[in-house]
């Protein structure tokens, strides 16, 4: 069985469609991030406290908001109904995250549940343990250095990455795989800021699966340019690419479907906590067959094309 | 060598499988045969996120740890440290010592006077003082590990982080609870004499009178309005809130959060109107401990406290205490104690919880018997003896317990704690009575506790969505590549058998993250048999023979498969290197997932692929 028969598609004719496409979806997410003040980070990285529990029948947010807008603890008041409180996985489960109070009680997060609890008389578990799906606080120390890591990371790994390229193929080629790279991880950043989803560490990671799931696609077409560019010389630079790219486009297409079936299916089935990670995927799967079509090779073609005049 | 491997990854996963199938009555047979263990250090563990558990991580308070090591505290060394605790405050990412140095030279602290013992220059002290804490954060893991293993939690994971900090993770602990009071609590046990109801009287008359010339707290008197009151309140009590009282922004109107004071009373004696008369103790109704918390912090209160030489504790806990009018009202009791301690915990020598014995006044309640060592009774048969008639209270961790009245003479050193809410606390307490108290408090910075009914939920929407995905790239595969799909689909099972067995005898363990990385693993795995099946196909396009397009196809694939697949192991060190707890996992899995679907794609079925194409008259290649 075959799904793609041989194709002379000429991707390098739309790569100026493909460029304002891109820059569209770019700007949508870069203005959002602009106007809701950068991403929405997760306590992992603000600090602050997350509860989740679990009622024994479905719960309305709004009781649950007004019950949280009186939270006494040891004699002092708190207003928590403005905070963030939502279903969490079903209807029946309820999430509030709480961000950091210089001055908080004692075993704050607890106290949170244990008003959760008492609010809602007969609609808890008896047993508080099963009451409490989970919870969590992280203060501002570890918060800073989670950031701080965090970019860190992103920033060694493509580093290292660009070193590989250069090393393996040319300078050019790792200019156009980190750009593409670069046009996926802001891609995806700007789709979760227009969706209103957080960035936990979780996330993270997934940008740096995206990040190496983008760069094999990549490079699977590089690796096609550099053996044709020793093939044939006398062939246009951007038809040979163009050649290229058509010659691994059934192997782009394959891989990139089953990659997308299973983070589907992680995104369907995975559960509540695993569910952002796989849409970060989801997208990232994407977005990364696209740019190693049409970003990365486009940007090595322009260089080579100004590199030759 | 592939049937070598193969044996091996069976080998290496067998025990998980095992110890998966075993009940709970099976395992605990095993554990008295002394098998378990030996299974339990070859299986695949499941992380926190799946199992349910709790992670938290501790910092050792600094400041604090200086303040007690520190001798003649005088105003200049204790405003330099609380002003480095806010500095800490406001920049939580600084150095505690690089602070401790700017400010002391800022307040021309001379350091040698507070630590004569640690070296002459300041310098010299501060370095001194670095490999204090470095002792005292050992000290505090050591006895984190001795009251972890006394509280019986199966395989927890204690250890240190950096110069300050220690990690706790106890997988499938049930009762965080419990578990996080016995990690946090200091276990400061102090014995302290409480001041006489006189001076008390008179030190509270004169905090009245500090505070009655405050504007802010006058001037809150005016402003609540009779409009506020709580109509089911008795008329007389009038609700002040705290937020008022204190000039902060955030409005809590309801009155049931408010102060209750006596309207009467209050401006005359704003502080004494927050509290209750208790006979020989006096009540902070549970509303009102914050206010009080607040107004004993003040320096006016603070002044007035040092002149008598003492200071303020609360009780334990809070409990109800019948009012004039029948109603009970929970109420907190508070203690006016000598500043010094005249005995501390390091003379515990053994500390049992029980219930106390028939006939005493603590018949049937859970309490915690202690005994002191030689040093220890001594000095206790001292105190006892010199103050008799007067009240001693047992404080641990700065909370009173109870304070008794001393009736004789206690000598031979035992004496008992009570005041648990429940035989478990008792338990714990002695626990921490017996590991010792920690060289210094800890604070809790970060804290994660997964329910296990959520953790039994992620284990099974992952192995649903593991079970779906492959299935569907499995059935995908086949039907796309006929019998060399089929090839790749047993490299792909067999793949997936070999990062468990690795995973296995790494001891790894296994969280949702993991098992996002395995699903990944099963989409990078296939990708290389597409590359080389794609190439196969070319070059049979191309009219070359089965076997040498085979051959062929591998060989130009090689480099491809290499080069694509070393940048996501690139990502995957980085992420190993940069992770905490679930990343590692996700990058451990993605890590050993890529290195061996490359080994599998390039060795395993190419020796299958030429077993097939070179025997004789094969012709045709179904692929």
């Amino acid at each position: 069985m075959r799904i793609i028969k041989e194709t002379n598609i000429n991707f390098m004719g739309q790569r100026k469609l493909a460029a304002i496409l891109s820059a569209f979806v770019i700007l949508a997410g870069v203005i959002s991030l602009v106007i809701n003040g950068g991403p929405k980070l997760s306590i992992d990285f603000k600090g602050g406290t997350l509860v989740s529990v679990q009622y024994t029948e479905p719960m309305d947010v709004t009781a649950v908001r007004s019950a949280m807008g009186n939270v006494n603890i040891d004699g002092q008041s708190f207003d928590f109904s403005r905070e963030e409180i939502k279903h969490f996985g079903g209807p029946d489960a309820v999430s509030v995250r709480v961000p950091h109070i210089d001055d908080a009680p004692e075993n704050f997060a607890q106290k949170i549940a244990d008003h959760l609890y008492d609010s809602f008389p007969g609609r808890v578990p008896d047993n508080k343990t099963d009451f409490i799906l989970g919870k969590g606080s992280v203060g501002p120390k570890i918060g800073a250095e989670l950031s701080g890591k965090a970019v860190m990371a992103i920033i060694s790994a493509l580093g290292l990455i660009l070193l590989y390229i250069s090393i393996r193929f040319e300078f050019r080629f790792a200019l156009g795989a980190i750009a593409a790279l670069a046009h996926d991880v802001l891609i995806t950043l700007g789709i979760f800021s227009l969706l209103g989803f957080e960035i936990s560490l979780p996330i993270i990671a997934a940008f740096l699966t995206i990040v190496g799931y983008s760069l094999n696609d990549t490079i699977v077409i590089f690796d096609r340019i550099r053996e044709n560019v020793k093939a044939s010389k006398r062939e246009a630079y951007h038809t040979m690419v163009n050649h290229s790219i058509n010659d691994s486009l059934s192997r782009t297409i394959i891989t990139s479907l089953t990659t997308f079936f299973v983070v589907l299916v992680l995104w369907l089935f995975g559960g509540e906590v695993i569910h952002n990670f796989a849409l970060a995927m989801i997208i990232g799967v994407i977005v990364g067959t696209y740019s190693s079509i049409y970003v990365a090779s486009p940007i090595v073609v322009h260089l080579h094309e100004t590199a030759s005049k | 060598m592939i049937g070598l491997v193969l044996m091996w990854a069976i080998w290496a996963i067998w025990p998980t499988f095992q110890y998966q199938g075993l009940s709970d009555a099976e395992k605990e047979m095993l554990r008295e045969e002394g098998k378990l263990e030996e299974i339990e250090s070859r299986t695949i563990k499941q992380g926190l996120d799946l199992k349910g558990g709790m992670y938290i991580v501790l910092e050792v308070d600094l400041p604090t740890l200086m303040e007690t090591l520190a001798e003649n505290k005088d105003g200049k060394f204790n405003r330099s440290i609380t002003s480095v605790r806010d500095q800490l405050k406001r920049t939580p990412e600084a150095n505690f010592f690089t602070l401790f140095t700017s400010t002391s030279g800022e307040n021309n602290l001379k350091l040698s006077r507070y630590y004569y013992d640690y070296g002459s220059s300041n310098s010299d002290i501060i370095v001194a003082l670095e490999d204090e804490a470095e002792d005292a954060i050992n000290r505090v893991l050591e006895i984190l590990v001795n009251r972890v293993d006394q509280f019986g939690v199966a395989e927890p994971t204690i250890q240190k982080q950096g110069d300050q900090r220690i990690i706790v993770e106890l997988a499938g602990v049930q009762d965080s609870e419990r578990a996080r009071t016995l990690l946090e609590s200091t276990a400061l046990l102090e014995f302290f004499i409480v001041k006489d109801i006189n001076t008390t009287n008179q030190l509270m008359i004169r905090i009245d009178q500090v505070l009655k010339g405050d504007t802010s707290i006058s001037a809150v008197t005016k402003t609540a309005s009779k409009d506020q009151l709580n109509d089911s309140q008795e008329s007389d009590d009038q609700t002040v809130s705290v937020s008022e009282l204190f000039g902060e922004t955030e409005d809590s109107e309801a009155s049931s959060d408010s102060a209750v004071v006596d309207e009467n009373i209050f401006a005359e004696r704003p502080f004494s109107a927050m509290l209750r008369n208790l006979g020989q103790t006096i009540g902070v109704p549970e509303k009102n401990v914050y206010a009080v918390k607040k107004i004993l912090e003040r320096a006016e209160v603070q002044e007035k406290l040092a002149t008598v030489g003492g200071k303020f504790l609360f009780s334990h806990k809070a409990e109800e205490y019948p009012l004039v009018d029948g109603t009970l009202e929970t109420m907190y009791s508070l203690f006016l104690v000598e500043d010094a301690a005249e005995l501390t915990g390091g003379v515990v020598e053994e500390a049992k919880a029980n219930l106390g014995p028939q006939g005493s006044t603590s018949a049937g309640q859970p309490i915690v018997n202690l005994t002191m060592n030689s040093d220890g009774a001594r000095k206790w048969s001292i105190v006892t003896g010199s103050n008799v008639g007067r009240q001693v209270a047992l404080v641990l961790d700065k909370k009173v317990h109870m304070a008794p009245n001393i009736r004789e003479k206690i000598s031979g050193g035992s004496t008992l704690i009570e005041g648990f809410a429940d035989i478990n606390e008792a338990k714990d307490i002695a626990i921490v009575l017996r590991a010792g108290a920690l060289p210094a408090p800890v604070d809790i910075i970060q804290e994660k506790v997964i329910g296990p009914s959520l953790g039994a939920d992620s284990v099974r929407s992952g192995t649903l969505s593991v079970i779906i995905g492959l299935g569907i790239v499995l059935v995908f595969m086949l039907i796309y590549y006929r019998f060399a799909g089929l090839i790749a689909d047993f490299a792909l099972i067999w793949n997936i058998v070999l990062v468990l067995a690795v995973l296995a005898s790494l001891q790894a363990t296994l969280t949702l993250p993991g098992i996002a990385g395995l699903i990944l693993t099963v989409g990078m795995s296939i990708d290389a048999n597409v590359i080389i099946f794609e190439r196969i196909r070319e070059e049979l396009r191309k009219g070359k023979t089965p076997k040498a397009a085979v051959s062929s196809g591998y060989d130009r694939a090689l480099t491809t498969i290499i080069d694509a697949n070393m940048t996501t192991v690139i990502a995957a060190l980085v992420l190993w290197q940069f992770g905490t707890g679930p990343i590692k996992g996700f990058a451990t899995v993605l890590f050993w997932g890529i290195l061996i679907s490359m080994f599998t794609a390039i060795f395993v079925t190419r020796t299958i692929f030429n077993s097939f194409t070179s025997r004789k008259g094969f012709t045709k290649l179904s692929i």
